[in-house]
């Protein structure tokens, strides 16, 4: 009986592999030597004084130092998204721009933009992003995090 | 980590197949953060009578400093000494436009231009505006005027509302002139008068007022 069992599991995944994508999936970067430049952005008010249209925007930008580790899908065709989570209480609206390697784009909280699609040719990544950070002045009284992470699909 | 898989039984072997992957790989993975802060998080600005701004704010112009101390007089032809009949006075102030959009707001030289705003990121309450004026004003022999004898109405061009620093009358001390919510302008043209209701002697009679604007 237990022969029997293992034939049929074995005949299973079998078949089941042949009908898959090639793992069609979504993984978790490492990215743990990306560091941002400074460890704190400061925001400034965009228009110094209030406005008729409430423009209450604080705006600043920092750049941080992206280090990839896509060892795991050399020579696979990916796409890496930068994901950032829903986070904080101040609406937040990050841009940024790149030296080419990666695309430019722009995010807010709880949202995941592509930056790269196409062939995985090294394993490490390394790119500068340049981050516009604007932020909710009447909605800011202190520090807030902006938790960033990347993710990447593979076909 | 986010698994994605297609559907029915072949769903459950790429999910297997996934697994596998990512325990190879979460230990590692990270996650990058940008601390955010408002470098001023408060910022006021006053101008009673004439002000300095490098340029209309509304065209990215921001607040200066100007030292100006502008000066509210009258002339009270001897007939009319204690008369009873108020006195409108003028200033020596030329601030007859708003820096928040360039427009001419107040009439100078009869209006006093008292405006600012207060930027804040934090929701804690309006800004005050505070005069302090002496209880007399005093001429070279000694003789005094009350303070209370002076006192202005509120108006700007365009205006039909209440004003943000309203009618009123010197205290002789430190009394509220008016409030600026927090991430407004507010701004108020003051015309000025002496009521005239006591015989004094004759001379000039002087007495500085202080404005003061102070947030939460």
């Amino acid at each position: 009986m237990r022969a029997s069992m293992t034939a049929s599991l074995t005949l299973l995944l079998a078949s089941m592999a042949a009908v898959l994508p090639a793992a069609a999936a979504t993984y978790r970067v490492d990215d743990s030597a990306t560091l941002p430049v400074e460890s704190t952005a400061l925001l400034r008010w965009r228009q110094a004084a209030p406005s008729r249209t409430r423009d209450d925007t604080l705006e600043g930008a920092t750049a941080v130092a992206v280090r990839l580790n896509l060892a795991p899908w050399v020579e696979q065709t990916a796409r890496l998204y930068l994901v950032l989570p829903a986070q904080g209480t101040a609406a937040v609206r990050v841009s940024w721009l790149t030296q080419g390697r990666l695309l430019p784009g722009e995010i807010s909280p709880g949202e995941r933009v592509l930056i790269y699609q196409g062939p995985i040719a090294s394993p490490f990544l390394e790119e500068t992003l340049t981050l516009r950070i604007e932020a909710d002045g009447s909605r800011l009284p202190g520090t807030e995090r902006l938790q960033f992470h990347f993710e990447i699909d593979t076909d | 980590m986010i698994v994605r898989a297609v559907t029915g039984r072949a769903r459950a072997a790429a999910l297997a197949v996934s697994l596998v992957a990512i325990g190879a790989y979460t230990s590692t993975a990270g996650a990058f953060t940008v601390n955010i802060t408002a470098a001023n998080p408060r910022v006021i600005y006053l101008q009673v009578g004439v002000g300095s701004f490098n340029g209309i704010y509304n065209s990215g112009g921001t607040p200066a400093n100007n030292p100006t101390v502008n000066v509210v007089s009258v002339t009270v032809p001897a007939a009319q000494v204690g008369s009873g009949t108020a006195q409108t006075m003028t200033t020596n102030s030329t601030a007859s436009i708003s820096y928040y959009d360039n427009y001419v707001f107040c009439s100078a030289p009869a209006q006093l231009y008292v405006g600012g705003f207060y930027r804040s990121t934090s929701n804690t309450g309006a800004a005050s505006l505070r005069a302090t004026s002496p209880a007399n004003l005093v001429n070279t022999a000694g003789d005094r005027i009350p303070f209370t004898q002076i006192s202005w109405t509120s108006s700007g061009n365009g205006d039909s509302g209440a004003q943000p620093f309203p009618a009123g009358t010197f205290a002789g001390g430190t009394q509220t002139i008016g409030t600026i919510a927090r991430n407004q302008w507010a701004e108020s043209c003051h015309t000025f008068r002496y009521a005239n209701s006591g015989f004094v002697a004759s001379g000039t009679y002087r007495g500085r007022v202080v404005y003061t604007l102070s947030t939460p």
